[in-house]
């Protein structure tokens, strides 16, 4: 039974690399004998893999319904105007990359975003600059 | 809170002397029902499992709470994860599985290392001999159906696929399995250990344009109007979202049982009450549910692929003041179609949010469309 370690084994790729390669996904395929297309399918089916390099810092911002009602737009507007990026977009000198997420069972504390795997809640535009700031230096 | 009552291990104990007839006889007399939403008896489910005649068998337990809304098993695999692996390894020994699995969502994999360390004190202190791995999952929504999970475990896209056959009779990997809810696996030493355990204390996660959002512990049939002022709105309520799968319902009082919400069009579900007040839009509402619907749809079938996107597209449309009254028709036509036609759960309830919403607020959607 290899099938039931693609997804560690993706999880481990995509935590090492920032995105899961298609060189890396052919690795994978030689090293499991899994067909590209199956590990390739995974790959692009859940939501926390990437196929395409992302920054150093993964920033998601819940948009839950939780959260739209908090104010998750407005994370998006500051985050916007901090960093310049949508959600789907990485930043030139390669920090950050935004997407936008669903909820992350924060809801009693929204709006909230995951920064790296890490919840941070009841964010508005200090709490946000101060964030940035320190993943800056 | 009677769900944070810690058991200690005594009901463990105490199971492994009243043996499996007498874990399944308590669990059904204490009438303890699956906190996921659907309410099936968690001792016939345990029983259709033991029926099954296989060397192997599973237990996973659900920690895919992705409900949107939903954070009671958050608070429960937060301050009590130990009662939670106390109840996997009694289901274990109960149905005689040596290997449990613990799917946790990708977007809690901060409660890891605590779960993580929950499974070594209970293992070490019970010497139980129940294999409990926790298998992490990498975000889709889809995956909290059953049979997606098991898909997921098994390594391939977490699709749900048709039933029966049921877990218990053939799961993962072709084996008996039974999957369980964070919320129930907690409340089965509870259910076995103490006497006073109350069956219709239910959680309910309450958020939205709420003061003192959280989770409250009330029985089944608790008063909604009770409920929200605890919440403390600042400003006048003017409808609830039951999550985003269980529709709307303007705000009024009902006693929250899950016929009566079925009498508003609605459906209760794990107890997931998200307060809109007058000073929000349904259609905002709308478009962002139909969003995470548009992202969630794992693409098997037609129906939810393809017409979830057009649902949201018809949004977008009354939203940008282009639409006519006619347009709203479709809208109410495609999501009741996507509602009849949808292979899963998620497709079949995903657009219950916009029929109710066209039923209880169509002038919200009407005052954005032109006049013809
Ligand atoms: S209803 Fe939606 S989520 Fe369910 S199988 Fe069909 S496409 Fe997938
Ligand atoms: S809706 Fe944002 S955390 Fe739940």
């Amino acid at each position: 039974m290899v099938q039931d370690l693609l997804l560690p084994i993706l999880k481990h790729e995509q935590k090492k690399s920032g995105y899961i390669s298609e060189a890396a996904i052919k690795r994978i395929s030689i090293q499991t004998g899994i067909p590209v297309s199956r590990i390739f399918g995974v790959a692009t089916f859940y939501s926390m893999f990437h196929t395409k390099p992302q920054g150093k810092n993964m920033i998601e911002v819940c948009h839950g319904p939780s959260c739209h009602l908090n104010g998750s737009f407005n994370v998006l507007k500051s985050l916007y105007k901090s960093l310049k990026i949508k959600p789907g977009e990485t930043t030139k000198d390669k920090k950050f990359s935004l997407h936008t997420c669903s909820c992350i069972g924060c809801c009693d504390k929204g709006p909230a975003m995951l920064l790296n795997g890490k919840q941070y809640t009841l964010l508005d535009e200090t709490k946000l600059k101060a964030i940035i700031k320190k993943c800056r230096s | 809170m009677q769900i944070l009552r810690k058991t200690e291990l005594k009901a463990y104990k105490k199971a492994k002397k009243i043996g499996q007839k007498g874990v399944i006889e308590i669990l059904s007399k204490k009438g303890l029902v699956g906190r996921g939403g659907a309410a099936f008896p968690t001792a016939r489910k345990w029983q259709f499992a033991i029926d099954t005649k296989s060397d192997t068998k599973y237990v996973i337990c659900n920690a895919d709470e992705g409900e949107p809304g939903t954070f009671k098993d958050h608070l429960v695999l937060e301050k009590v994860p130990e009662n939670v692996i106390e109840g996997i390894i009694i289901a274990a020994e109960t149905i005689a599985a040596k290997q449990a699995y613990i799917y946790l969502r990708g977007e809690y994999e901060y409660l890891k290392p605590k779960i993580q360390k929950a499974i070594s004190s209970v293992l070490k202190r019970s010497g139980s001999k129940v294999k409990i791995d926790i298998v992490v999952g990498a975000g889709a929504y889809v995956c909290g159906d059953e049979t997606a999970i098991i898909k997921s475990i098994e390594g391939y896209r977490g699709q749900a696929y048709l039933k029966p056959p049921f877990p218990p009779v053939e799961g993962l990997w072709g084996k008996p399995t039974v999957i369980n809810n964070v919320g129930t696996l907690a409340n089965v030493p509870q259910a076995i250990l103490f006497d006073d355990w109350d069956p219709h204390l239910r959680l309910f996660s309450l958020s939205g344009d709420v003061t003192k959002p959280g989770i409250y512990e009330f029985p089944m049939g608790v008063s909604l109007k009770k409920l929200i002022e605890l919440g403390k709105p600042k400003n006048p309520v003017k409808a609830v979202y039951f999550g985003c799968f269980g529709g709307c319902m303007p705000y009024k009082e009902i006693l929250l049982t899950p016929e009566n919400v079925c009498g508003q069009n609605c459906v209760i579900g794990a107890g997931t009450i998200i307060v809109v007040d007058n000073t929000h839009s349904i259609v905002d509402m709308a478009e962002t549910i139909a969003k995470f619907y548009a992202f969630e749809s794992c693409g098997k079938c037609t129906p939810c692929r393809e017409g979830s996107k057009r649902c949201l597209d018809l949004i977008a449309k009354i939203q940008s003041g282009k639409a006519t009254k006619q347009d709203c028709d479709t809208l109410l036509d495609l999501a009741l179609h996507i509602h009849e036609t949808s292979l899963c759960g998620l497709g079949q309830t995903a657009t219950n949010h916009l029929i109710t919403a066209l039923k209880y607020f169509r002038e919200e959607f009407e005052q954005k469309c032109k006049l013809h």
